[in-house]
């Protein structure tokens, strides 16, 4: 099929494109990034030897050139997918998995929430074009775009904290994944529940502003379209025409608009799990970096880069799903 | 033709001086009629004032500690107070502020220039480079700037540990902040080029460059201004999300992200460490987000008087 | 009695007539549409816009009811009135009854019951009125849907193959699966008329449905709506600003202008016996491509007065040529023509307090159509005159790629095959033909002048083979210059008037001075004022716009001037000042003009010479009234029987050639003679004639003052592509 070979092409390009961004992250990284000074200032304080030979064993040999390391690196992703170690020693992949399940399970509830409500009310606020409701929602949106993402969530924590302190009791956890040493069942699911509401809440309300401004305007600049008024002089009412002809045709550039929040997400996503303190990939790469691990920060540099191609091409497939015009190309 | 009037005679004014000048008074006046604008124009103008001058309200500096009022909440003598340290608040604030109006300006200048001459490049010689180049700033876009932006600050190396740490934010802020306009202006460049009054020069044999000079340049100026204002705000926060979550600036420089995030902890015992960098943060990006609603406002043909006409005339 | 426009019988009769539509009764005589005083009135941001003012109208079952007027005189508001479409910000009063039913102030909700089954309406852009994420097949099923909840959805799917055939798109089954984005702008044109007609509506509003399309394609949706009209048996309200689409079709006849009508009357009144000076105006402002008419075309000059003032006077008062003062005191009221020549029972009334005096008066005259002006050429023989421009087969062949990541070639388009022509002094030469013919690739290609070209350009002596330097190139930019389409779009909105006339100056290295002083020569020559020199294009109407466009493409004196469709963006009253003024141009000046234009018409007023082009090559060519009065080609028989003429009676009975399909896409370009496909004359032609269209490619031959490219010229029509109107 052709959308299939379309498809292709694209993963093809973005494979190219994935490959030099993460061989650039790599050297970037490897040039900076230097876990050989951290070691010298454990106690006690092992020799410079010492260290180039237990890297050495980790495949961190700090005296080979960073050419010759790449080689090394790339050698070991093409022939047993194996993404080094970091400097104490575990193994990237082994603890890959575990970190992307956490991120994922912190995004996924917000990114459907936000997408959702960011495309409902932006339909809302068209409709109320000028109206009350749009000016209060849109500045809202507006607002938004002037507040740091950390301070945002930062902030929203401060109310949970009030709420708790007004309620006198603990009805939500501002960090952390689950308490440590729950029951399972119904006392697992409530603490669940209770750590997951806040950084949902503050990802999803400070994460909708810009789906609600584009679909807005993408769907008015469609409601005064020659197509709505055809479909009205056939006899559907005004609401019927916008719902069923303008609001289609606007879903197209939300769609295509979305590949480029992707990576947002992801980038927020270092700020919520900061914030938030859950150990996704996110902290996982700033903790890394901290320690100066080259292997880690360049894997987190190709899956951000994955992430997005992901996004990019889920976005060219939405298109062609919603827009017959691109299909026949 | 509805309201030839009042056009006739703003530029009946205008001839009276320069003709080019008199289209530049006409954006100012535009812009000045917006009061959202001029408002926000007062209160950047003000903020940089004070980001300049401010230091001359305390007598205090932002390095001498005061042993005798730590952790205090404003007085007559620190007039919002002293942090932890028990240095004036208000000459941290002072130089926080400087700092990130700073990096704003730098950022969203050079990066709006960056854009200008990378997206004009593609459009103009097209064909492979234009590819090439649209490749490089695919891969570009596709790089999670934080992880970058975290590498190249946080990394031990020695060519970059030198550099202080604003310079260094800069620098990796710079690198992944200007690829978007880039793409705006390459496409605006390519319709432009497409326009009959181009083609029309052309056809009159006026020499590319003078082309690109007269007729792209002009077009693609108000896109590029508007640019700026948001680039500024879009550094600003970006500074303060960063620092905030300690990958950014370090201290011992200070920045508006540095104070807000290093408050944080205390925010229940010193408020005032915490909302006060902050309102300064939100009087900025706030300030320029006004002002870059009337910028759009006086730059754009179709929400002027001239557009007005226009609009009319497809009603009927 | 026997016209529909506002019959007026006795006061009594009227009366009764009133009672029985108050009382919501609709007699079988009674208008089946019926607009009394409707006014529109929007909020704009200089004040409030009167649209429509006092428009009254009947339309009765089966007939026809033309509304012409140019842009901004109401007539498209007026149908959005009636069909309930205006936004709510409208402020609309007055009377629309849908046999004897009130219609306005009805809500949304209500108001849908009548759209799409009683009145139904076809809009003026075919390409963007479907909605692009639907199959037409849906779309007209939901216009079926809407009014016939209770019908099942195998008979709506038979229903909706039905009315696609009736408006003539092949293989109806299988389309009905198609998106908009792969028909045609003529094939979606005629889906909205299969959308329109879906509910057999009562009444048929058509907004200026052809205007976006070629002759040939006009031609055909004229036919299919007027099918659709016999099919139905539906009163069709057509709006058009084109006199010559609605003097075939139109029963009656509403002139409006500045919102209200200005003269109404059967087709017959407003076309022979027009008493409205507008009207007289508009009928003299169009060229015919019917006659050789060396005579002016009539100017009105000015532009349409604001309608945010109050409107104290006749409105028609500033253009007007007989205007005296007592026009200005008080707007002429729309009253019956009394003048012993109209037919009369007072159907043809007209708002014009000297509408009595204004039998058989000539429009040119009282217009002061400037008298023909002599180019000092005129008596030179053409092989006497130097050549200032020639071509020598110029192709442009264009590869068809497919294919993002690795292009392979699929295919060539022929854009410009083998083009030869020659342009002498003092001469205008107009290329025509469908969109797709090659005639704007060839404007470019002249443009162009590179020694890369294929085939050889010569303008004014110097070949594009030779230019290879600036200089070479300057030395021919100084020849030749290009007015464009678009006055609008061909100015940089940030120049002055001054600026943009100073540029071609500027840029030959003119001083300062010399520079001033031509710019103010040329305002004068172009009729615009030199004080205006300051303003910006924005300032101006877009006549005088195309005059500024007129007036840089002769700044540095070129010899040769390229028009790419002149005066098609223009109103037709403007229209006519700037045909005028370019055939003065030519006359004083001696300029040589290359036209193009697709309304062949202004080609035949303003040309001495055409090429028709068909896919990439010239079919035919020769004198304008030779070709005109005496065309060879089959394809130039179709197009010229394509346009309509502002003549009822001559429209009504003339015989009309409808092409059938569209121009095939370059890629299919058949074998032998690429007409052949739509060709009239082949198809009429027996099987062994066929042959030799299908195998050889016909080559230009000369016949006195006109060559042709066809085996067979002046052959016999196939009959079933032959169409009178009974």
């Amino acid at each position: 099929m052709q959308v299939l070979r379309y498809l292709g092409k694209r993963a093809l390009t973005y494979l190219v494109m994935i490959f030099l961004t993460t061989s650039a992250g790599y050297f970037l990284a490897v040039s900076s990034l230097k876990p050989a000074l951290l070691e010298q200032e454990k106690i006690p304080r092992p020799s410079p030897e010492q260290v180039a030979n237990s890297f050495r064993l980790l495949g961190l040999d700090p005296n080979l050139n960073p050419w010759e390391r790449y080689i090394q690196w790339l050698g070991g992703i093409l022939t047993r997918w194996d993404w080094g170690r970091s400097p104490n020693g575990a193994y990237v992949n082994a603890e890959f998995a575990d970190r992307v399940m956490i991120s994922t399970r912190l995004f996924i509830a917000s990114i459907i929430l936000t997408l959702i409500i960011g495309v409902a009310l932006g339909v809302y606020s068209a409709a109320r074009q000028y109206k009350f409701q749009d000016r209060a929602i849109t500045s809202y949106s507006y607002l938004v775009h002037i507040l740091p993402a950390p301070i945002a969530y930062f902030l929203v924590q401060l109310g949970a904290i009030g709420i708790n302190d007004a309620v006198g009791e603990r009805l939500f956890f501002v960090t952390g994944i689950s308490t440590p040493g729950i029951e399972p069942g119904w006392p697992a699911f409530v603490d669940l529940v209770a750590h997951y509401a806040v950084p949902t809440f503050a990802m999803t309300v400070f994460g909708w502003a810009g789906y609600q401004i584009a679909q807005r305007q993408y769907l008015l600049d469609n409601v005064n379209a020659d197509f709505v008024r055809t479909a009205r002089a056939k006899g559907l009412t005004r609401n019927q025409a916008i719902t069923r002809h303008a609001l289609r045709v606007s879903f197209i550039p939300v769609a295509q608009s979305i590949a480029f929040t992707i990576p947002a997400i992801f980038t927020g996503g270092f700020f919520a799990e900061a914030i938030f303190a859950w150990p996704g990939v996110g902290l996982w790469s700033i903790d890394a970096i901290g320690k100066q691990d080259v292997n880690v920060a360049t894997a987190m540099l190709a899956y951000g880069s994955v992430i997005f191609a992901i996004g990019a091409i889920l976005a060219d497939f939405a298109t062609t799903l919603v827009d017959p015009r691109v299909r026949v190309q | 033709m509805t309201n030839l009037i009042d056009t006739v005679a703003e530029v009946d004014e205008a001839r009276a001086a320069d003709v080019v000048i008199g289209k530049g008074r006409i954006i100012f006046r535009r812009f000045m009629r917006n009061k959202t604008a001029v408002t926000g124009l007062a209160i950047f103008l003000g903020l940089f004032a004070f980001s300049l001058f401010g230091g001359f309200l305390t007598t205090w500096d932002k390095e001498t500690i005061d042993p005798l009022n730590i952790g205090m909440g404003p007085s007559p003598e620190h007039l919002l107070g002293t942090s932890q340290a028990g240095i004036d608040l208000l000459a941290l604030v002072v130089e926080g502020t400087r700092v990130s109006i700073f990096i704003g300006l730098i950022v969203g200048g050079l990066s709006v220039l960056i854009s200008a001459v990378y997206g004009c490049s593609m459009a103009f010689f097209g064909g492979k480079v234009d590819s090439v180049m649209l490749f490089i700033l695919e891969a570009l876009i596709m790089m999670p700037a934080i992880l970058v932006v975290a590498v190249a600050t946080s990394g031990g190396g020695q060519s970059l540990k030198e550099l202080p740490s604003w310079l260094l934010l800069i620098a990796v802020l710079l690198f992944f902040s200007w690829m978007g306009t880039a793409r705006l202006v390459r496409s605006l460049a390519m319709s432009l080029m497409q326009r009959d009054y181009v083609k029309a020069a052309k056809y009159m044999g006026v020499p590319s460059m003078r082309i690109v000079r007269r007729h792209l340049v002009p077009n693609i100026g108000s896109l590029l201004v508007l640019d700026f204002t948001r680039g500024i705000t879009g550094a600003i926060l970006a500074e303060v999300a960063f620092s905030y979550i300690g990958i950014g600036i370090k201290l011992p420089d200070v920045s508006l992200g540095v104070l807000i995030g290093g408050a944080t902890w205390q925010v229940s015992s010193f408020p005032w460490m915490f909302w006060v960098p902050l309102t300064v943060m939100f009087l900025l990006t706030g300030s320029l987000a006004m002002m870059n609603d009337g910028l759009r406002d006086a730059f754009d043909p179709t929400s002027t008087s001239i557009g007005r006409a226009k609009t009319k005339k497809k009603s009927k | 009695m026997s016209s529909d426009i506002t019959t007026q019988p006795s006061a009594v009769a009227r009366q009764a007539v009133e009672r029985l539509r108050d009382a919501g009764l609709y007699g079988p005589g009674d208008a089946v549409l019926s607009v009394r005083d409707l006014n529109v009135r929007f909020n704009s941001e200089n004040g409030v816009v009167h649209a429509v003012r006092s428009v009254d109208f009947d339309l009765m079952a089966g007939k026809t009811l033309g509304i012409v007027g140019e842009s901004g005189s109401g007539k498209s508001v007026t149908s959005m009135a009636i069909m309930g479409l205006l936004p709510e910000t409208a402020d609309i009063s007055g009377s629309v009854r849908f046999k004897g039913q009130e219609l306005l102030g009805l809500g949304d909700k209500a108001m849908c019951k009548h759209r799409g089954s009683d009145i139904a309406m076809v809009f003026q852009d075919p390409l963007s009125s479907l909605t692009p994420v639907y199959t037409v097949g849906h779309q007209i099923i939901e216009a079926l849907t809407v009014h016939n909840p209770g019908m099942s959805s195998r008979a709506k799917e038979a229903r909706a193959v039905e009315l696609l055939a009736m408006v003539g798109i092949p293989s109806p089954q299988a389309r009905l699966k198609s998106f908009p984005h792969e028909f045609s702008g003529g094939m979606r044109q005629r889906v909205m008329i299969a959308i329109a007609i879906a509910n057999d509506p009562r009444v048929l509003i058509a907004d200026e449905p052809t205007t976006a399309l070629d002759v040939t394609i006009q031609a055909q949706v004229l036919e299919v709506l007027h099918a659709a009209q016999e099919e139905t048996g539906a009163a069709v309200v057509m709006i058009t600003h084109d006199l010559g689409v609605v003097a075939g079709m139109a029963d009656d006849i509403m002139v409006m202008y500045a919102g209200k009508p200005v003269e109404t009357g059967t087709v017959e009144d407003i076309y022979y016996r027009p008493r409205m000076p507008y009207t007289l105006g508009l009928l003299g402002a169009v060229p015919r491509v019917d006659t050789s008419q060396k005579s002016s075309l009539v100017p009105i000059e000015g532009t349409p007065p604001n309608l945010i003032k109050p409107v104290t006077g006749c409105t028609f008062a500033d253009r007007c040529p007989l205007v005296t003062d007592e026009c200005r005191t008080a707007e002429p009221a729309l009253l019956p023509v009394v003048d012993g020549v109209t037919a009369g029972g007072g159907a043809h009334r007209a708002a014009c307090i000297k509408s009595g005096a204004l039998v058989d008066v000539d429009a040119h005259r009282i217009f002061h159509a400037p008298p023909v002006p002599v180019s000092k050429f005129d008596g030179v023989p053409r092989d006497e005159r130097a050549t200032v421009l020639e071509l020598k087969d110029v192709k442009k062949h264009f590869p068809l790629l497919k294919g993002s990541l690795f292009k392979r070639r699929i295919g060539t388009v022929k854009a410009v095959d083998g083009l030869s022509f020659d342009i002498r002094e003092g001469e205008c030469l107009s290329i025509v033909g469908e969109s797709g013919c090659g005639k704007t690739t060839t404007l470019l290609e002249i443009m162009e002048f590179h020694p890369d070209q294929v085939g050889e350009v010569v303008i004014g002596g110097v070949s594009n083979k030779a230019a290879t330097d600036g200089k070479t190139k300057q030395a021919m930019r100084k020849e030749m210059q290009m007015v464009f389409q678009d006055p609008t779009g061909a100015l940089d909105p940030r120049f002055t008037v001054y600026e943009v006339l100073a540029e071609p100056l500027e840029n030959l290295g003119y001083p300062k001075d010399a520079i001033r002083k031509r710019i103010m020569e040329l305002m004068k020559l172009v009729g615009l004022q030199p004080d205006h020199v300051n303003r910006f294009p924005n300032q101006f109407s877009g006549g005088q716009r195309q005059r500024i466009g007129i007036a840089r493409a002769l700044a540095v004196n070129p010899k040769l001037v390229v028009l790419d469709e002149p005066v098609s963006a223009l109103d037709v009253s403007v229209q006519a000042g700037v045909i005028n003024l370019l055939d003065q141009l030519r006359a004083e000046l001696g300029l040589s003009y290359l036209m193009v234009a697709h309304d062949l018409s202004v080609v035949r007023h303003i040309s001495n010479r055409v090429a028709v082009m068909y896919l990439g090559r010239i079919v035919e060519m020769g004198d304008v009234d030779q070709v005109f009065d005496n065309p060879r080609h089959p394809y130039t028989r179709a197009l010229l029987s394509a346009i309509p003429v502002p003549d009822p009676e001559l429209e009504r009975t003339r015989e009309r050639i409808i092409l059938q399909g569209d121009l095939p896409s370059p890629l299919d370009a058949p074998q032998g003679c690429n007409f052949a496909t739509r060709c009239p004359v082949f198809a009429a032609l027996p099987q062994a004639k066929k042959d030799k269209c299908l195998t050889l490619e016909p080559p230009l031959v000369s016949e006195e003052a006109q060559q042709f490219a066809c085996f067979f010229p002046d052959g016999e029509i196939d009959a079933d592509m032959l169409v009178v109107h009974a």
